[in-house]
């Protein structure tokens, strides 16, 4: 059988190898996050958590962890809201100009991050409202809702319409069957949505940077400055509490809805 | 009614569309203005002095090419490794080592931008793994960071997760009975490579490698940090100018015409891609 097996060998190690490049690094950096010396040695020569102790005595890093998450926590629900009745509009209506408006959706994913970057620092700077936190969230908030209808959209396309049909025949009101029959079916789209968009929103630098200023921050530019003026494994240290972050995502991912239907809802 | 409701339902999204639209209006209204030195403000009758001056400065003019070559070499390099990644994922007969890689590959994808150049700029630095490596074993180090090497690398390996992911939700869809078939009848794996799988993944390679280019045309984080201010993108040299003089008509100028720059490189990517696939099928007939 495993003759009519589709790829050789060769083209397996190839894969094994990409995949080693794609790994190593992001294991690499958790070994040198424990490690005693401020350089990286293999073995390590001992274990350490000071870089973490580093990270969360440093009140910069602390207020910029603390801007992040708000930023986050503020741009995925507001990212929801504007996705789901678009996805509605654009998978249960047919209007004119529907790919129009289709293309006008995903046109923030395809402006370069520093364009975006310079056209909000342009607006903060003409309506006098300065930069900080409500900016960054406005900003991140036009630039990342794409994500969130994509998936709405592919979630709904997989659903039957007729069930919420039979819901109104049998006497619930639109909204009723909105809210009882189609949103629970939205589970799997509002969360792959929404993890994307929180991800999104905690990891941005380029449009983050331009809104940023001395009292507000957000963890990648605070992370970006700090890299820039030190050469210790406080960032590493940061770096694997985001990947913890993420590891925990990917699993309750998979809990809840699957990670192959997540990564079609992507 | 039911005519007026998809426009109550999509307020909010053109209400976003909105706000960036105006931001888009604003600063291409600045940059037909000159700046008021020392302030944010700006004044005067509208001019094309800023545009002609970015398009006239020999600094923006390298930056310009040097993003569309990096950019062309790391869609190039993410292709050639990705696709064999995508293709044994899908075709792969083990659950568990599907699921394994996928594991791995969304963990790096969701882990960020910041955690992955930095673990580059410890592998590949000065005194990074590399080198201490080479070093321990006696033998000359090398700059693998701050240029455009480390830039490459870094690039290449923040893209792999976004095309091996994109190419494989396409590789999927090729039913594996058409690759079977072929096999029985007789086609080497090559062959079926060749004349099957490549073709009908054609859609699906495109975006990937639209996906890719679009991500190397607008990286930002990944020259700045790995590049050492030796490797000027487009994207570097728009916030470099604008941290040393705050000339913020100057600085829209450059990002208007740095967002023409790659839409075009985009369009025509995707043109060419499009159109020797059309060729390529047409010759396998």
């Amino acid at each position: 059988m495993t003759s009519l097996r589709s790829y050789s060998s060769l083209v397996a190690a190839v894969a094994s190898l990409v995949m080693a490049f794609i790994v190593l690094p992001v294991a690499f950096i958790a070994l040198y996050a424990f490690n005693d010396a401020g350089y990286l040695q293999l073995p390590p020569h001992g274990l350490t958590l000071k870089w973490f102790v580093n990270f969360f005595a440093n009140a910069r890093f602390r207020a910029s962890l603390y801007s992040s998450l708000i930023i986050s926590a503020t741009v995925a629900p507001a990212c929801l809201l504007i996705a789901v009745p678009a996805a509605l509009a654009q998978v249960r209506y047919r209007f004119p100009g529907q790919g129009f408006m289709n293309a006008l959706i995903m046109s923030p994913l395809v402006v370069p991050g520093v364009v975006t970057g310079i056209s909000f620092l342009t607006l903060s700077a003409r309506i006098g409202t300065g930069l900080g936190l409500l900016p960054i969230m406005v900003a991140l908030t036009c630039f990342a809702f794409p994500f969130a209808v994509r998936a709405l959209t592919a979630n709904l396309h997989g659903l039957d319409p007729r069930l919420e049909e039979a819901a109104r025949n049998l006497g619930a009101t639109r909204l009723g069957a909105f809210l009882w029959v189609t949103l629970p079916q939205l589970r799997p789209g509002l969360l792959a949505g929404g993890i994307f968009v929180f991800v999104e929103a905690i990891d941005n630098f380029s449009i983050a940077v331009f809104l940023t200023n001395s009292r507000t921050t957000t963890l990648p530019v605070e992370s970006y400055s700090y890299i820039r003026d030190f050469d210790d494994p406080t960032v590493a240290a940061m770096a694997v509490l985001l990947m913890c972050l993420s590891a925990v995502l990917v699993f309750a991912i998979d809990r809840l809805v699957g990670l192959d239907r997540f990564l079609d809802l992507k | 009614m039911v005519r007026a409701r998809p426009l109550i339902l999509l307020l909010p999204v053109l209400a976003a569309l909105g706000v960036f639209a105006t931001a888009f209006a604003m600063f291409v209204v600045v940059s037909f203005s000159t700046a008021v030195p020392g302030t944010v403000l700006t004044a005067g009758p509208a001019t094309l002095a800023n545009y002609s001056s970015v398009l006239h400065s020999p600094l923006a003019q390298d930056a310009a090419w040097d993003t569309l070559r990096l950019a062309g070499l790391m869609t190039l390099l993410t292709t050639l490794l990705g696709y064999p990644l995508a293709y044994v994922l899908a075709r792969s007969p083990s659950r568990g080592l599907r699921r394994a890689v996928l594991f791995g590959l969304v963990v790096t994808f969701l882990s960020g931008g910041v955690t992955r150049a930095y673990a580059w700029l410890i592998i590949l630095g000065n005194r990074g793994l590399i080198n201490q490596a080479l070093m321990a074993l006696g033998l000359p180090t090398f700059r693998l960071a701050y240029n455009e090497t480390g830039v490459v690398i870094g690039v290449v390996h923040f893209l792999l997760p976004f095309f091996v992911l994109t190419l494989l939700a396409a590789l999927k869809n090729i039913p594996l009975s058409l690759e079977e078939a072929a096999r029985n009848l007789g086609a080497s794996r090559w062959n079926v490579f060749l004349h099957v799988v490549l073709p009908l993944s054609v859609p699906g390679l495109v975006s990937a490698a639209s996906l890719s280019f679009a991500g190397a045309l607008s990286a930002f984080l990944f020259p700045e940090l790995l590049g050492g201010g030796r490797v000027h993108m487009a994207s570097n040299v728009i916030y470099e100018t604008i941290l040393t003089d705050f000339n913020l008509p100057r600085v829209a100028a450059m990002a208007g015409l740095f967002l023409v720059l790659a839409l075009t490189a985009l369009g025509l990517l995707g043109f060419v891609l499009r159109r020797a696939a059309g060729l390529w099928g047409a010759a396998m007939q």
